[in-house]
């Protein structure tokens, strides 16, 4: 009972969150570009714009529009996405999102799976060659731009590979629709979708093959800040008394780094996890703009060229619902570590 | 001194380094200590005299930048089938056997109850690791199971099938010789069930519940209890307690001290009490060892200490002592101040404040010598 009156109390608390991101991005928009320029071309006579500005609700003052805004996103209705061929947004954003989803799970996965054990192993052989080199692997992650990182891995394993002729990894899309040409989506997550609905282990390879570079390089910097928070943690918690006392007990040093440490150590680290998940979201507009990535991200960039506002706005709220979603779920994580931590 | 193999544990030349920033800090310098069989010993001197240090060199816990750099640690254990006393030399083991003596030979509590349980693991959970590590659990998983069938039996009302389980009983108790190897979730199960054991027997209050809760929810003097039980959890020879009462008020202290003079007569260890209270001292130990600056002074009887204290220091630690009958505006001090041990002083590290220093004193470190009957003090001019 108590977990469940702490979500509801999270979920309440997170409403002004999402109010004050949706009167912000309303109205940045608002001051950018007139919804109904996309509407209309140099052809379209004057009285046909007057009503389509009526239609839309384009004539009413500012604070009129932003409350007719709410109540449709209220209704479900998020506005038409102009540079979609009109179509719903929250219809693309169903389209597009387990794309996204896909590669940001993969991302997250390899960054966990790697980072925490480097962080580990970087803390526990302090100053040795293997520290040096994962400060400076880590080092370079979270100072490398991702868009020109995105760009020298595609230089690298997909041109120069495959001009010299080598296997190669592919470059763009999500899979190889030469090969398969009579693929459908079912749920639209691929790697699932292969297995599960189509049999097919070669799909599912050829998917991982073409998730392998946007998923390291949208990965990368995640993986870099998870490394250094495990190993700065880890280091600290060596130091206290606790490590000591477990030592005391005639522990082996592998159980007191792995049991006593690490279970200390990793508190700090989800909540770096939880609020790079959110970070994720942002890097997948470069990463997926490069690898040519059908997803959200790219599909958020061409809105912001072609001054899609309603999709800007549909983009920027999903972003932010899935940062208070992440939050939420950190702090629960949090508390299976932490018995010190009460919900309450 | 009395025969060797009284002697649970021996200190020789004991010396440890902390190589910092600021220089080589020369922390412990010829610490000698004899501990006999069933003794309580105090282990007395100013802040910064070693004390810790020392305690955590006997279970080689010296973190960098400390490093013990010679000495022997003498460690005599009695067989028991054979009661034969074997002697190991701490310093030379490796650090598999290190493991062994760790917890299960030798245990110490800690000084700060608040710092040092893992903030994350249940009581019990501790404590039952411990257990796990040292003991084989053969005989505890037998006992468990008698223990529940004997609470069964004396249920009200009495349960249906008593002849049954009376037979089952008995078949367990005659398994008590040579108890059947358990599987792992039976090991784990005695564990807690010990665990228990344990906190009772460190008077916990609602042991029961207290296992399955973390340290942030027990007090101060509960979670000393806790360090006790784990300590205790293996029936350490030797048990080193480094302040274990200080961070506590002064109530909780005597029933922890109580209690640890109870524990040495039901288990049988031997202690070392770690402490700058003489009134500590005083009220515990039978044997007293006094360091100063990274030496032993003095060591003997309690009472003959208090009685004939031998070495200058010693007996302006005992000046330092109110006494009830005396009134005093102020309590009196050893002039000067603690030495800083990256340059020590030459000879005598207590010469620059000894009124009985000479120049011998300044060249010469006095070696710790039986000056009376029992009674070892490391002085070139004693005070007989
Ligand atoms: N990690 C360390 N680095 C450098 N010097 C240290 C370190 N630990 C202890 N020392 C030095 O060793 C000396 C002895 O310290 P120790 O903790 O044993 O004193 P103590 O007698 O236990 O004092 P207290 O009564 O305050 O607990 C001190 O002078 C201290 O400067
Ligand atoms: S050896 Fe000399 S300086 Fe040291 S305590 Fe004895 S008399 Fe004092
Ligand atoms: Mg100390």
């Amino acid at each position: 009972m108590k977990l469940r009156d702490f979500i509801l109390r999270r979920m309440i608390l997170a409403i002004p969150v999402i109010f004050g991101v949706l009167v912000i991005t309303w109205f940045l928009a608002f001051q950018v570009g007139d919804p109904a320029a996309m509407y209309i071309n140099e052809n379209t006579p004057q009285s046909a714009i007057e009503s389509i500005r009526k239609a839309h609700g384009l004539d009413e003052p500012p604070h009129i529009q932003f409350i007719l805004y709410l109540t449709n996103l209220f209704q479900g209705n998020w506005g038409e996405s102009t540079s979609t061929s009109f179509r719903p947004v929250l219809e693309v954003i169903a389209l597009k999102f387990p794309a996204t989803i896909e590669l940001a799970m993969l991302a997250m996965f390899f960054a966990i799976i790697l980072g925490i054990p480097l962080g580990i192993i970087s803390a526990t052989k302090k100053d040795t060659v293997v520290d040096h080199f994962t400060r400076v692997f880590s080092l370079a992650g979270v100072s490398m731009p991702i868009f020109w990182f995105a760009l020298m891995l595609k230089y690298v394993f997909y041109y120069q590979l495959a001009i010299m002729g080598l296997p190669h990894l592919p470059g763009s899309f999500r899979y190889d629709d030469l090969m398969f040409p009579d693929f459908k989506y079912t749920t639209g997550f691929l790697l699932f979708d292969s297995i599960v609905f189509e049999h097919n282990p070669r799909l599912f390879l050829d998917a991982l093959a073409h998730l392998a570079m946007p998923a390291f390089c949208l990965g990368y910097l995640t993986l870099a800040i998870i490394t250094r928070m495990m190993r700065s943690s880890m280091l600290e918690v060596m130091r206290e008394d606790y490590i000591t006392l477990a030592r005391s007990k005639g522990l082996s040093e592998r159980v007191v780094i792995y049991k006593h440490a690490l279970r200390n150590a990793l508190i700090p680290t989800v909540t770096v996890i939880g609020l790079a998940f959110g970070g994720l979201m942002t890097g997948a507009v470069l990463t997926e703009t490069i690898f040519s990535w059908p997803g959200l991200g790219t599909w958020a960039a061409r809105a912001i060229l072609n001054s899609d506002l309603a999709a800007i706005n549909g983009f920027t709220l999903l972003v932010a619902l899935i940062f208070v979603t992440s939050n939420l779920i950190v702090d629960l994580v949090y508390g299976t570590l932490d018995p010190r931590i009460r919900y309450g | 001194m009395a025969d060797t193999k009284d002697l649970v544990l021996e200190v020789h030349g004991l010396k440890t380094n902390f190589y910092t920033y600021e220089g080589v800090v020369k922390a412990l310098d010829g610490v000698e200590l004899f501990l006999r069989r069933g003794d309580t010993m105090g282990l007395v001197g100013e802040t910064g005299c070693g004390k810790s240090v020392t305690a955590r060199s006997i279970l080689r816990l010296v973190e960098p930048p400390g490093r013990v750099e010679e000495g022997e640690i003498l460690f005599r254990e009695i067989d028991p089938k054979t009661g034969e006393v074997n002697a190991v030399d701490i310093l030379q083991l490796d650090e598999d056997e290190m493991l062994h003596i760790r917890g299960g030979k030798i245990a110490i509590v800690f000084q700060d109850p608040s710092t040092f349980p893992n903030p994350v693991f249940r009581i019990g959970d501790q404590i039952a690791e411990v257990i796990l590590l040292h003991q084989d659990m053969k005989h505890d998983v037998l006992e468990m199971k008698i223990n529940k069938l004997e609470r069964i039996l004396n249920m009200n009302p009495p349960p249906v099938n008593v002849s049954e389980i009376v037979a089952h009983l008995e078949q367990l108790r005659s398994m008590r010789g040579n108890p059947p190897e358990p599987d792992e979730k039976a090991k784990k199960k005695a564990a807690k069930w010990r665990a228990i054991e344990m906190l009772k027997l460190v008077r916990m209050p609602s042991p029961e519940s207290v296992v399955n809760q973390y340290p942030h929810e027990l007090s101060g003097g509960m979670r000393q209890r806790a360090l006790i039980a784990m300590a205790l959890a293996c029936n350490p020879s030797i048990l080193i307690c480094d302040e274990a009462t200080t961070a506590l008020d002064v109530t909780v202290q005597a029933q922890v001290l109580n209690l640890l003079n109870q524990l040495k007569k039901e288990i049988g260890t031997s202690i070392i009490i770690i402490t700058h209270d003489m009134g500590v001292v005083a009220e515990t130990c039978n044997w007293v060892a006094v360091m100063y600056a990274g030496t032993t002074v003095e060591t003997c009887a309690t009472d003959e200490l208090f009685a004939n204290p031998l070495h200058p220091y010693t007996e302006g630690l005992l000046h330092a002592v109110p006494k009830l009958h005396e009134e005093r505006e102020r309590l009196p001090q050893i002039p000067g101040s603690v030495p800083n041990l990256i340059h020590p002083p030459s000879g005598c590290r207590f010469h620059p404040r000894c009124d009985f220093a000479t120049e011998i004193c300044k060249t010469e470190k006095p070696k710790l010598e039986e000056v009376q009957p029992d009674h070892w003090v490391a002085c070139h001019h004693p005070r007989i």
